[in-house]
């Protein structure tokens, strides 16, 4: 058996390994992603002051720290007995949609976007933002810039600094708004909408009006039949910041819909011994090993596996763009994992009309922020990071220290997923021992749709390495090594 | 010439936070000096906002090098080290964030970023404190960002 490594990934700087496994005819027999978990946080937290864990828990990640500090704000409400008021609870969910914004932004012109954008045959060095703004221009990238930056700058008013907010307590938030900010955000949020109307033009434009794009969208290797995870309002609607967990099958009927303190009764976690990863799946369909299907327990969270998920959305400019999604790729659910950058941009579109009910709402400059805690216990949160679902659970004792404390991220919930598009795109692309860089690329994007974030530790200097590949004879020597600059 | 000192790092993965362990022992040399500094637990974008304004930088930053030992402190450009600190996955390199910055026009970037890098060794496991090979490092790399603020 020969193996080829593509290490490290490229825009992933060096987290991710993949190896693809080839028989001896040359053709791809398996294919995994592993990526280094970072341990021993259980450990780390015991002890700890419950009120210190919506900080500690944001440094985990350098860019999603709004999604762990509202996840753990949540969970501490519970531990607490206390529910926020509402005002409390609308100035999270606005610094919420900041988040996503930003986040959201960030990842379709840096990240997953170049794909499309510049093309999936384009050179490497093309397919970055800098090949977007040769393709898209000038005006493009300074529109993308300022309204990453106005996301940004809406989660550091609400949250008391940039990027790692402070604003979380149990029971509310510390800081609420006044007048002049809720001006400035109000401003930022119109424009943010109308970039986020935009950006779904040029997917149009770019993406959906050219037939070679639209068939790989819809090709066999890049599609997967799982269930589908996500938050949903009373309304099942999609929501980021509270509701039930619902999971729809692979007709686009709920199978399951339960509370985020009922998760374990519900998604089992397990372990394969090629990997660190766990892989979660739903319990009362059962773990099949890395296959899609109805008959596996394997499910997909984020952006497309919200949209599956939920029944539309609870804005009217995002739900109409829901409709024309699922109409224009052949119904609910759509099982393309290239669609997963079409939903990110309606969810885009949906965070600024939210954003906009919120600011315009007159309760936000409310000062009653913040309900008295009451005697430690348990507590589960639960919030849809930009990524997927993502739950903190946390057990305190009666100093309100932490006992336990257990984080199932949105990466670990799509690892199943990951895994197998990973696989899928492999075995489309790569025949007979055939592998140049374009094939590569298209692996890559496999994975890149689902926007996977790995732990925020590794340093690699010289950094921003050549993607290389190593393809072993089938005793596993080294035979070819491959390297793209 | 106006300067900053940024420690970068996750001050909760052990020796990859050691660039803001040395932030906290310059705070203490630098008592009544006017050197701004500050602490990023973030890169790529986030730290260009960071830097903006700025003539000169001094990035803090412990960094992976093949054929080195751990606890090595090395000065260089940021030029030389096209992804320091990208080491997110979801985020740019600061050098790809520069570049943008100045293809879109931006002037008030730094004219010199030099990054005074500690060497470590991959580490995956939460915590705070230094690893000892790591921490005997921190009075060689305050000396040499005491130095380079000398320089400027």
């Amino acid at each position: 058996m020969r193996t080829i490594t593509i290490d490290p990934i490229t825009r992933l700087e060096g987290h991710g390994k993949i190896s693809i496994f080839l028989n001896e005819a040359g053709d791809v027999e398996n294919a995994y992603l592993q990526i280094p978990e970072l341990r021993g946080f259980e450990k780390f937290s015991e002890g700890r002051r419950a009120e210190d864990m919506p900080q500690i828990t944001s440094r985990i990640c350098g860019v999603c720290p709004v999604a762990h500090h509202i996840a753990a704000v949540k969970a501490l409400d519970a531990a607490f007995h206390v529910d926020p008021p509402m005002a409390a609870k609308k100035l999270r969910e606005l610094l919420y949609c900041g988040y996503i914004i930003y986040d959201h932004i960030l990842h379709f012109y840096f990240l997953g976007g170049p794909d499309f954008v510049v093309g999936p045959e384009a050179p490497a060095a093309k397919r970055n933002i800098l090949g977007v703004i040769e393709k898209a221009g000038l005006d493009v990238a300074k529109d993308v810039i300022k309204h990453r930056a106005y996301g940004q700058k809406i989660t550091a008013i609400l949250g008391g600094k940039a990027t790692h907010p402070v604003c979380g307590l149990p029971g509310g938030v510390s800081k609420g708004l006044v007048k002049d900010e809720v001006k400035d955000i109000k401003d930022m949020v119109e424009s943010c909408n109308t970039f986020a109307k935009f950006t779904l033009q040029l997917f149009d434009d770019i993406v959906l009006k050219n037939k070679v794009y639209v068939d790989l969208i819809r090709s066999d290797p890049y599609t997967l039949k799982t269930y589908n995870m996500g938050l949903v309002d009373k309304h099942n609607k999609v929501n980021f910041y509270d509701g039930m967990i619902r999971v729809s099958d692979q007709d686009a009927n709920e199978v399951e819909k339960f509370e985020g303190k009922d998760y374990t009764n519900h998604i089992a976690e397990k372990v394969e011994e090629w990997s660190y990863m766990k892989f979660p799946y739903l319990k009362s369909i059962g773990w099949q090993g890395l296959q899609d299907g109805k008959k596996s327990g394997i499910y997909r969270v984020g952006p497309l596996g919200r949209l599956n998920a939920a029944e539309g959305m609870a804005t009217p400019q995002a739900e109409k763009e829901y409709t024309r999604m699922f109409n224009t790729l052949g119904g609910k659910p759509v099982n393309s994992t290239l669609a997963f950058h079409w939903a990110r941009l309606i969810e885009l579109l949906y965070a600024t009309e939210r954003a906009k009910e919120l600011i315009e709402d007159p309760e936000i400059t409310s000062t009653h922020i913040r309900n008295p805690v009451k005697t430690p216990g348990a507590g589960i949160g639960v919030v849809e990071a930009a990524r997927g679902t993502l739950i903190h659970d946390y057990k305190l004792d009666k100093n309100g220290l932490v006992e336990k404390a257990n984080l199932i991220v949105a990466t670990t919930n799509n690892a199943g997923a990951i895994t197998m598009s990973v696989r899928n795109a492999a075995k489309g692309v790569i025949q007979k021992g055939n592998v140049n860089e374009g094939l590569l690329n298209k692996v890559e994007m496999a994975f890149r749709a689902y926007d996977p974030c790995f732990g925020c530790a590794t340093h690699t200097l010289p950094g921003g390495m050549p993607l290389t590949v190593n393809i072993y004879d089938h005793k596993k020597n080294l035979s070819k090594t491959i390297t793209r600059s | 010439m106006k300067t900053i000192v940024i420690g970068v790092g996750n001050p909760i993965l052990q020796d990859d936070g050691v660039g803001i362990h040395i932030i906290n022992e310059l705070r203490g040399h630098l008592k009544d000096s006017q050197v701004i500094m500050d602490i990023a637990y973030t890169g790529g974008m986030n730290l260009l906002d960071m830097i903006r304004g700025y003539d000169k930088v001094i990035l803090v930053d412990a960094i992976k090098q093949e054929h080195c030992k751990t606890g090595e402190v090395k000065r260089f450009p940021l030029t030389q080290a096209p992804a320091i600190h990208s080491s997110n996955p979801h985020d740019v390199s600061l050098s790809e964030a520069l570049h943008l910055a100045k293809q879109l026009g931006e002037t008030h970037l730094p004219q010199e970023i030099i990054v005074i890098g500690i060497v470590i060794k991959n580490t995956n496991d939460f915590g705070e404190h230094l690893s000892s090979e790591v921490a005997s490092a921190v009075p060689t790399a305050v000396t040499m960002v005491l130095a380079e603020l000398k320089n400027t």
